[in-house]
C-alpha cells in the first residue's frame, strides 16, 4: 500500500492505494466520484474516460499510481459557478442522453473535442469519439449537440439543425 | 465498482518508475521472469486481466528520456523509442512524409485515446496475429534494439517475431527503439475491419527502387498467426511495369498464394477475398501517390 494524491476537480484527494489497483476503481470506489462509469474494463467502451493532466484517458487502463501527484478532471468539474457549460446545455436540449449511463463520457470527449477543434465537421466528431460506446444509440443527437455549440452551428436556430422539429 | 472477478482487476505486482534505461536492465536481472516492462500498459493490462501474465514486478518506462524520442535522420532512417505512443508516431511529420505504410497504420490504430496510451514498441512485442505494426515494420525493413545486462543487440523484425505472442526476448531484455531505414521510394498500409476491433486482414506494401532495380515486399498481418510475405506478389510488381494490369494480377496472385486461417474472426475464404481487395487498394494509392 502507498499513499496516492490526486487532485480531482480542483480539490487534492488522498487515500491508501495497492499497486495493482486501477485508476477507474480508485475513483469510484475509494473516492466515489460516481460519474466515472465502470463497464467492460477493457478499454472498449470508454464510459470511464476522465482527462489526467489534460489529456482524455479511459480510466480501466491506467494505473492509480499513474496519476499520483496529478490532475483529474471528471464531468462533476466542468460546471462553472454551477452553471452547465454549453455543450452540457445542449446534450440537455437535443435529448443526446437516453438512459445516460454513457453521457458523463460522451460529454468529457465532445468537450475535449470542441476546444482542440471549434468547429468540427462529421468525420473530425466520428473521429474524436471513436472510443466510446453509447448501447441507447444516440449518437446521431450527440452529434447534433456538438454542431449546435460548434462555431458555425450556434449561429444557426435550434430548428434547422434539427429536422421534424419546431 | 470491483466484483472481485479476475476478469475486471489486475493481478497483484510491485510497481516500479523507472528513470534510465539502466536501471530497467537492473531490474530485469533483479527480478527475471517476474518482471514485465510497461510504457502505455494498454495490451498487458488487457493480458493481465484474463490472467495470461501475472507478473510480480511492472516496470513503468513511459518518463525514461533517452525511450521517449522519435528521430529522423537523412540517410539513416527512422528512430522510435520505446516510450514513443501511436499517436506521436501517427503525428509526426517525418513518418507522413517517407514511411507512408507506417503512418497509415498508426493514424488507423484503435482510436484516439489508446493511440494517446499505446505505444508502437509494445503494439510489436505483443505480436498478437490481429495487431498492424508488425506487417508495416516488416514492409519497411525495420529492425529492433534489445538491451539486457549482455549489452544491446539488433535484429530484424521478420527474425524478432518467432510466433503468435511470441518474441525473441530474453528474461532480462526489453526493446529500446524500432529502427527503419530511410525509404527511397514509397509505402501503403490497408486493412478490413468490418466494425471489430481487430482487422480480419490487412498489407503493408512498399516498392523502393534499389541501385535501378526495383525493389517490393508485400506483407499480410491478421491473416495467419504470424505476418506472411508474399514472394510472389512481389515478384509480379518487380518484373512487370506498374500499371492497373499489373496490380491486378499481383492482387490475384496474393489471393491465391497467401495461406488464410479460419477463426473466430472470419473463414479462411473470406480472408482471401479481402486480401485481393486490400492489396487492390493500398496498390492503387501507392501507385498514384
Amino acid at each position: 500500500m502507498r499513499e496516492c494524491a490526486v487532485k480531482v476537480n480542483g480539490v487534492i484527494r488522498r487515500d491508501m492505494i495497492k499497486d495493482n489497483e486501477l485508476l477507474l476503481d480508485f475513483l469510484r470506489d475509494k473516492l466515489e466520484v460516481r460519474s466515472v462509469k465502470a463497464a467492460c474494463w477493457r478499454g472498449e467502451c470508454g464510459l470511464c474516460t476522465v482527462q489526467m493532466n489534460g489529456r482524455l484517458v479511459k480510466s480501466c487502463l491506467v494505473l492509480a499510481v499513474e496519476a499520483n501527484g496529478g490532475d483529474v478532471k471528471t464531468v462533476e468539474g466542468l460546471a462553472e459557478n454551477g452553471e452547465l457549460v454549453p455543450i452540457q446545455k445542449a446534450f440537455i436540449e437535443h435529448g443526446a442522453s437516453q438512459c445516460g449511463f454513457c453521457t458523463p463520457a460522451w460529454v468529457l470527449a465532445s468537450h475535449d473535442l470542441l476546444k482542440k477543434n471549434p468547429d468540427p465537421s462529421d468525420a473530425n466528431i466520428e473521429e474524436a469519439v471513436a472510443g466510446l460506446l453509447c448501447r441507447c444509440g444516440t449518437y446521431a443527437q450527440i452529434k447534433e449537440a456538438i454542431h449546435s455549440v460548434s462555431q458555425s452551428g450556434s449561429k444557426q436556430p435550434l430548428k434547422q439543425l434539427v429536422k421534424g422539429v419546431g | 465498482m470491483s466484483f472481485g472477478s479476475p476478469y475486471t482487476t489486475l493481478p497483484d505486482f510491485e510497481y516500479h518508475k523507472a528513470s534510465g534505461v539502466d536501471e530497467v536492465i537492473r531490474l530485469l536481472k533483479q527480478y527475471g521472469e517476474e518482471a514485465e516492462v510497461m510504457a502505455g500498459g494498454v495490451g498487458l493490462m488487457a493480458f493481465m486481466k484474463e490472467r495470461l501474465l501475472s507478473p510480480g514486478h511492472l516496470i513503468d518506462i513511459k518518463d525514461v528520456k533517452e525511450l521517449r524520442q522519435i528521430v529522423y535522420a537523412r540517410g539513416k532512417g527512422l528512430s522510435i523509442g520505446a516510450a514513443v505512443t501511436i499517436e506521436e508516431v501517427a503525428a509526426n511529420q517525418d513518418v507522413k512524409a517517407r514511411f507512408q505504410a507506417l503512418h497509415e497504420a498508426a493514424s488507423k490504430t484503435a482510436d484516439p485515446m489508446i493511440r494517446a496510451r499505446a505505444t508502437l514498441v509494445g503494439n510489436l512485442c505483443e505480436a498478437i496475429p490481429w495487431v498492424d505494426s508488425p506487417p508495416v515494420l516488416m514492409a519497411l525493413d525495420a529492425s529492433v534494439e534489445i538491451a539486457g545486462s549482455g549489452g544491446r543487440r539488433n535484429i530484424p523484425v521478420t527474425g524478432f517475431i518467432k510466433g503468435p505472442v511470441d518474441v525473441d526476448l530474453g528474461p532480462d531484455e526489453f526493446v529500446t527503439r524500432i529502427e527503419v531505414p530511410d525509404q527511397t521510394g514509397r509505402s501503403a498500409f490497408e486493412k478490413f475491419t468490418g466494425g471489430s476491433e481487430f482487422a480480419l486482414a490487412s498489407v503493408a506494401v512498399s516498392i523502393t527502387s534499389d541501385g535501378g532495380r526495383r525493389k517490393a515486399r508485400v506483407i499480410f498481418g491478421s491473416v495467419n498467426s504470424t505476418p506472411v510475405r508474399c514472394l510472389e506478389a512481389e515478384q509480379v510488381l518487380q518484373e512487370s511495369e506498374l500499371s492497373q494490369p499489373t496490380i491486378r494480377r499481383a492482387a490475384e496472385v496474393a489471393s491465391e498464394k497467401v495461406e488464410c486461417v479460419s477463426d473466430v474472426l472470419a473463414n479462411a475464404d473470406y480472408r482471401k477475398h479481402l486480401v485481393r481487395v486490400i492489396t487492390t487498394k493500398a496498390l492503387a494509392r501507392l501507385i498514384q501517390s
